[in-house]
């Protein structure tokens, strides 16, 4: 009876003793998360090695990020917990906002040596968009993948890009004869492409959204807390989705691992970005080559054409104590080698200024010549605006588009008059 | 003396501490800061800011949560009836002896145990409009192509139809259990007298498994209420909101756009809704009797 309660005590205390905050990472060593993605890792741990070599009594412990659905939840779960690392590279430009009101990140501004650094490496155009509300800057710029144009190489010709951009009439004009019935059955089993029909905000990046900043020149969706995307650019967006759907040149089918449309080629084409360079190379048949253009613009659409380009960026969170130390560690992160060796790693192109020109990279983009167009690309990219409840505006916006664009049920003018309402709605209020 | 008494009123409580943790911690503690959440604005990461009713003027406005709470009645008007319904005929033929009898009960279990993310995935490729399987036979049939999911007055029955296959073999047992308690003797005198099999059926079989169908609609009702990772993964609440469950609304409030204190008002009102359900059920099912 003795032995059995002691043993009850001790479990008891031990497990209690196990809830305690690690503090462990205070001082002069610091922590870092990076994504779980395998290139990244990898990345990662050279960085994380060659510093702790060179800096043997201010080390940094590396991890990626812990295991979970997604890795925005795992952060926020560790904010709450504020179990979170000093340094996190993987945070997506439109959370930034979110943490930064409420105080979770370091004004990366207010560190010596910041803005300086900050203008060599990005263009007025990318400091502007990742400057917050309050005036401060909480992240730096990290890597990008735009989204465009995936294409058959088939259909290359019918597209006419070798002339002039791709535009909304070329697009129909091949979609027209894409779309087929090839056994019969009265059903098209070959359509002109495919993008997600889910209501989900963030699908709206990979379809709506990089159409509008396409047409709009990088226009934003939102300008002094009001809704700024009620224009002819977002009308012609859902205009062109619309045509697409009603005239069935794309699919409504998801897309799914098990079978991929584009690689079978019962599509010829998708929105997409670099990242499927790697997976065509694994999975796609001989005989199918494929290549990649901009996002379709409106007929009247000159000069350059933008686009999304799915920002992500460093942080630094608010429970570091050395933030200086954390921003000489990024340093090493984003600078001329480290940025080489992330782009030959990852196939992720750096959110630097003059990456197709920059001598150091041309052997890669030499090699890689599909992710050059990526890289020519980059000089006109758009990020997403700085607003704490962007999701809840992509998602009235989703909204809209299920309504109008999949099942045509409202003409684009009012549902993006109707968004607009929505969104001024929110915006006013922030619940 | 005095010491060992101490510890012998001591050691059970700490032999039942583990459970009175997990209580505390997973369950009196959430029920109570819910209910504090109803009343404040919390985004998770700030401080909350007390807003008096604010949430409750919200929710009785909110007709997105309203369409929440119709979609997830009709999810139960399809999902409920056919559940019972296919688990009892189910039970029926497995309690006969036929051949491979066996194979066949853990064959319709088997569902029950795949994790539900899995065979939402699968069931998504079955009912894919342009290349899904169903499609395919209804073709091969003659018939036309059935938007499975993307189809706004289909989508949500289509969901009831999966979640149907998915958990209709625990109740195929619990029928099972119900129909193996009827005593052979009423059937024995229910022959004697010439019964049909269906006047057995109807006046011995479901007198008999009468609590069983009230737990099993019970445990349905609940079941249906809890509906979410079949709309979360297969539609993400589409098409137009159609598969929207008060659940993915309530996560969607909760984990998407962080109103917690909202998301917490509709959870507290939504369980209130359920148990009205119940007690409502309970009531109608014992007064039947």
């Amino acid at each position: 009876m003795n032995s059995k309660f002691n043993f009850l005590m001790i479990f008891m205390l031990v497990i209690l003793g196990s809830c305690t905050q690690n503090n462990s990472n205070r001082g002069n060593s610091l922590s870092y998360w990076s994504s779980s993605n395998n290139s990244e890792i990898e990345f990662s741990k050279i960085l994380v090695k060659n510093w702790n070599l060179s800096h043997p009594n201010e080390k940094i412990s590396y991890q990626p990020v812990p295991e979970g659905q997604s890795s925005e939840e795992i952060v926020l779960a560790a904010v709450v917990g504020k179990t979170t690392s000093d340094i996190y590279s993987n945070m997506w430009q439109g959370s930034v906002e979110f943490y930064a009101k409420a105080n979770i990140l370091i004004p990366l501004d207010t560190l010596d040596g910041f803005i300086e650094f900050l203008r060599l490496r990005c263009n007025e155009e990318t400091i502007l968009e990742v400057t917050s509300n309050d005036g401060h800057i909480y992240q730096i710029p990290w890597k990008i993948n735009p989204i465009m144009t995936l294409y058959n190489n088939s259909i290359k010709d019918g597209l006419g890009i070798d002339e002039e951009p791709l535009s909304y009439n070329k697009f129909y004009e091949v979609a027209k004869q894409i779309k087929k019935d090839n056994n019969g059955d009265g059903y098209i089993d070959q359509w002109m492409g495919i993008t997600s029909t889910k209501t989900v905000w963030y699908q709206r990046l990979f379809n709506f959204y990089p159409l509008y900043v396409a047409a709009s020149d990088g226009m934003p969706l939102l300008a002094d807390n009001k809704a700024a995307f009620n224009n002819e650019y977002a009308i012609q967006a859902f205009r062109f989705l619309q045509t697409i759907y009603k005239n069935d040149y794309f699919t409504k089918d998801q897309q799914a691992a098990g079978q991929d449309k584009f690689i079978s080629q019962k599509v010829f084409s998708k929105f997409t970005g670099p990242w499927e360079i790697k997976y065509l190379d694994k999975f796609k048949p001989d005989n199918l080559n494929y290549n990649f253009t901009n996002i379709p613009v409106p007929e009247n659409h000159k000069g350059p054409i933008y686009t999304y380009c799915d920002p992500k960026s460093i942080v630094i969170f608010n429970t570091c104590k050395n933030p200086q130390l954390a921003f000489e560690f990024i340093k090493t992160m984003v600078d001329n080698h480290g940025d080489s060796l992330f782009l030959a790693l990852s196939q992720q192109l750096p959110r630097r200024k003059g990456i197709d020109t920059i001598v150091m990279y041309q052997e890669f983009f030499k090699n890689n010549p599909k992710l050059k167009v990526f890289a020519q690309q980059a000089k006109y990219i758009k990020g997403i605006d700085n607003c704490e409840v962007i999701t809840e505006v992509l998602d009235i916006i989703s909204q809209e588009y299920e309504a109008c664009v999949l099942y045509n049920l409202k003409s684009p003018e009012k549902a993006i008059d109707d968004a607009e309402k929505a969104v001024n709605v929110l915006l006013r209020v922030k619940p | 003396m005095k010491k060992k008494g101490f510890k012998k009123r001591i050691f059970p409580y700490l032999m039942v501490s583990p459970y009175l943790i997990h209580l505390f911690l997973f369950i009196v503690f959430p029920v109570i800061f819910s209910l504090v959440l109803t009343f404040h604005k919390w985004n998770i990461i700030s401080s909350m800011e007390y807003v008096g009713f604010d949430n409750f003027i919200r929710l009785f406005q909110d007709r997105l949560f309203l369409k929440a709470i119709i979609n997830t009645i009709i999810f139960l008007l399809v999902h409920i009836p056919l559940q019972i319904v296919v688990a009892l005929v189910l039970a029926y033929l497995l309690n006969k002896k036929i051949m491979m009898r066996g194979f066949f009960r853990a064959a319709f279990f088997l569902p029950v145990v795949i994790s539900g993310v899995v065979v939402t995935i699968l069931w998504q490729q079955l009912f894919a409009y342009d290349s899904g399987l169903l499609n395919k036979i209804l073709m091969d049939m003659g018939a036309g192509k059935v938007g499975w999911l993307t189809n706004k007055n289909m989508a949500m029955t289509s969901i009831a139809l999966m979640a149907t296959w998915k958990n209709v073999g625990l109740y195929v047992i619990l029928f099972l259990i119900g129909l193996q308690t009827v005593p052979q003797m009423y059937y024995e005198a229910a022959d004697v007298e010439g019964a049909s099999s269906w006047q057995k059926f109807w006046h011995i079989t479901l007198p008999s498994i009468n609590p069983t169908i009230f737990m099993v609609t019970i445990l349905s009702t609940i079941g249906g209420f809890s509906l979410f990772i079949e709309p979360y993964v297969m539609t993400g609440g589409g098409p137009l909101n159609s598969t929207l469950s008060a659940m993915l609304y309530i996560y969607k409030q909760a984990f998407e756009y962080y109103h917690m204190g909202y998301s917490a008002t509709l959870g507290v009102f939504f369980a209130m809704i359920i148990m009205l359900v119940v007690v409502i059920q309970k009531y109608t099912i014992e007064n039947e009797k």
